[in-house]
């Protein structure tokens, strides 16, 4: 029986508070579409903080704030000193009016405002950068509409059709990051394993691999990673069925064997992998246990900050993905 | 949550699970009188994959170092793979005489005054004979230019002595040479993958905290040399660590319970543990590499040996490689 183990302290820190960039922002009178002048809040700001507006802040809208996923990422992006654009979409035709987020007043449009209000973001924050986690549904709805407006985005949803999704950013030349991965380093180790089997093939010939994933509960089907990763061990020569994947799905094992901790339970991403050796003298054992949503939502910023720094050089390369924010280093 | 020393001790117990010994009969063919021995090891186990296909030609390997630990390992990985194995074999000092047993074979130890005469009728006697060497650090160069003089193909299983003359040796003549200080090739795969990784995305694990674990036999006072090129390829991806924080363990009480090594590895192991946590710990990564005996390292010299075999035959134009190189030519078993 494998058993997981999630070394160190699983506590989450507080989030400090210094990281909290100063931004502007007021909201002016409904009749006006653009949310205009904007104040600066009287916080401690550190040097930190002051640094990073200065060297990398720019505007960030984040499409789906009233979304789990959106939220982190918008208050991802204040901790990261970007200027988050006080505006979002709702799918209701008569949403919730306004949301704050790390203090920030976000005022959430419906669907038959969505091209006025992007119109007007452009005018106002011409160089916004704009990142989407809505629904299947609405991928390839909303990227028409950004590719209308010539707003880079970051795609963070997943599903819709992809295939339309990639030609329609084609066609209209705009910059995007699109990857239904957002965790940069499990990427990173993804395409490590990747490259090792490429240049390496065979070199685990005859060994034997166990996994074992946990994800919460309502998460039917089997880890695709999992998959993913195992795909490159085969290549390595290791021997493994597909259906040999343990999935555990049952909170008390995920507690008590896994070593998931409890606020984790309804939100996570443990995988283990062991290799031993045909005479059992060697083991390797890979693991990558994701608890919770920040990756995703730091590594959306990751893609942002990248993002932006291609529009501000004119990159002639316009479509991009995590592999390729993963090669441009450390941004922050 | 969980401490380090925790959940080492699960995964001692999930170690002392995996390294349950298997019983493994062998048969063994009769050796024929004055000829050397070609002795075809079968063993009963599940995966049949170790005995070599019909695909790779089982050509003659001396093992200089027979009488050492290493050499003794390598030249029963030689017999159980089916190659030949030479029944010749020097020892460091100048008369020993004797033989040594290994499996069916009947190894004659020459001294070392011998090794020019004695190699070159082994040459004579087998004209594609390979050379495999783990004999010790002060020897690796004068045994080094003896091969390259006689043009024998070799792996360099020996550590230490003059590198860069080694080097400079091989590549003045034109024999063939695998040359690796690391032998495990698994091991060696994934320094690499690692190395790549960090290459490829620099800074990619920026803020991460590292936590960085080896057990290697009491005897080995020095810190792990793998486990710092590891470490190195995690600096390059963000890490911020020192590598004086890399903790050795070297108490066999610790080694047993805390570690998992199996009693009959206290000796001879090397584990090694690596735990990449992020800034707000809701993200860990966790490397683990455990190798107990000497086994790896046999059977990576074998496979360096099939390797160079190969390219001997194919009168490649290249003439040194190392681990890496094999490792890039695939499965070959």
């Amino acid at each position: 029986m494998l058993s997981l183990t999630l070394s160190g302290n699983c506590s989450l820190l507080p989030r400090p508070n210094n990281r909290r960039c100063a931004l502007f922002f007021a909201r002016t009178k409904r009749t006006t579409l653009v949310t205009s002048a904007l104040t600066r809040e009287t916080v401690a700001i550190s040097q930190d903080a002051m640094a990073d507006s200065r060297n990398l802040s720019f505007p960030i809208l984040v499409n789906g704030v009233t979304g789990k996923m959106g939220k982190a990422v918008a208050e991802a992006a204040v901790s990261a000193g970007l200027q988050l654009v006080p505006v979002s979409f709702s799918s209701l035709d008569k949403p919730v009016r306004t949301l704050e987020i790390s203090n920030i007043e976000i005022s959430v449009h419906g669907p038959s405002e969505r091209e006025e209000i992007l119109s007007s973001v452009t005018e106002k924050y011409p160089d916004v950068v704009l990142v989407d986690y809505t629904v299947p549904n609405a991928v390839n709805a909303n990227a028409e509409l950004y590719c209308k407006f010539g707003v880079p985005f970051v795609m963070g949803t997943t599903g819709g059709d992809r295939p339309l999704l990639y030609k329609t950013v084609q066609d209209s030349n705009v910059y995007s990051v699109i990857s239904p991965q957002m965790g940069k380093q499990v990427v990173a180790f993804l395409a490590a394993m990747e490259i090792m089997a490429e240049q390496f093939p065979g070199a685990f010939s005859g060994y034997k691999l166990e996994v074992m994933e946990s994800h919460q509960a309502t998460k039917l089907d089997t880890s695709g990673t999992a998959k993913a990763v195992i795909a490159c061990f085969q290549k390595l020569g290791a021997i493994f069925d597909m259906n040999e994947i343990e999935m555990i799905r049952d909170p008390e094992e995920q507690i008590n064997m896994v070593g998931v901790p409890e606020e984790y339970l309804s939100g996570h991403a443990y995988h283990v992998y062991n290799l031993t050796s045909p005479d059992e003298t060697v083991s390797f054992e890979f693991q990558h246990n994701v608890g919770g949503r920040s990756i995703y939502a730091e590594g959306s910023i990751d893609a942002a900050i990248f993002l932006h720094k291609k529009v501000q050089s004119k990159a002639e390369k316009k479509i991009y993905d995590m592999i390729d924010v993963l090669r441009e280093g450390n941004m922050r | 949550m969980i401490s380090l020393l925790q959940q080492h001790s699960i995964v001692a117990s999930r170690h002392a699970q995996a390294y349950t010994r298997p019983e493994k009969p062998c048969m063994y063919r009769t050796r024929r009188r004055g000829a050397v021995a070609r002795a075809v090891v079968t063993e009963n186990i599940e995966k049949s994959s170790k005995i070599i296909g019909s695909s790779t030609a089982p050509f003659p390997i001396l093992v200089n170092g027979c009488t050492g630990k290493m050499g003794r390992s390598v030249a029963e990985s030689i017999i159980s793979s089916g190659l030949t194995l030479v029944p010749v074999s020097f020892s460091g000092k100048e008369k020993p005489g004797g033989n040594i047993t290994i499996g069916d074979v009947d190894v004659t130890i020459h001294g070392s005054k011998e090794r020019e005469t004695v190699l070159s009728s082994v040459i004579n006697q087998f004209p594609d004979v390979m050379v495999v060497d783990y004999m010790v650090p002060d020897a690796v160069n004068a045994n080094a230019e003896l091969y390259c003089k006689l043009g024998l193909p070799f792996v360099m299983g020996t550590t230490g002595g003059d590198r860069e003359l080694l080097y400079k040796t091989v590549k003045s003549s034109d024999v063939y040479a695998v040359i690796s200080p690391q032998m495990g090739k698994q091991v060696v795969a994934f320094l690499a993958a690692m190395d790549i990784m960090a290459k490829q995305f620099p800074g990619a694990f920026s803020g991460y905290h590292l936590e960085v674990l080896e057990s290697h036999q009491a005897s080995k006072l020095d810190a792990s040399g793998t486990a710092k090129s590891v470490v190195s390829s995690f600096q390059k991806l963000g890490v911020s660590y020192d590598m004086r924080r890399i903790r050795k363990i070297r108490d066999t009480t610790k080694q047993l319970q805390m570690v998992g090594v199996p009693e009959e590895y206290l000796g001879s192991h090397a584990f090694h543990f690596y735990c990449l946590t992020s800034p707000d710990d809701s993200v860990s990564f966790e490397f683990q590499h455990n190798v107990c005996g000497h086994k790896m390292y046999a059977e990576g010299t074998v496979d360096a040996a099939i390797f160079l075999y190969k390219k001997v035959q194919q009168k490649a134009n290249k003439r040194l490689y190392d681990m890496i190189d094999v490792l890039r030519e695939g499965n070959m078993r």
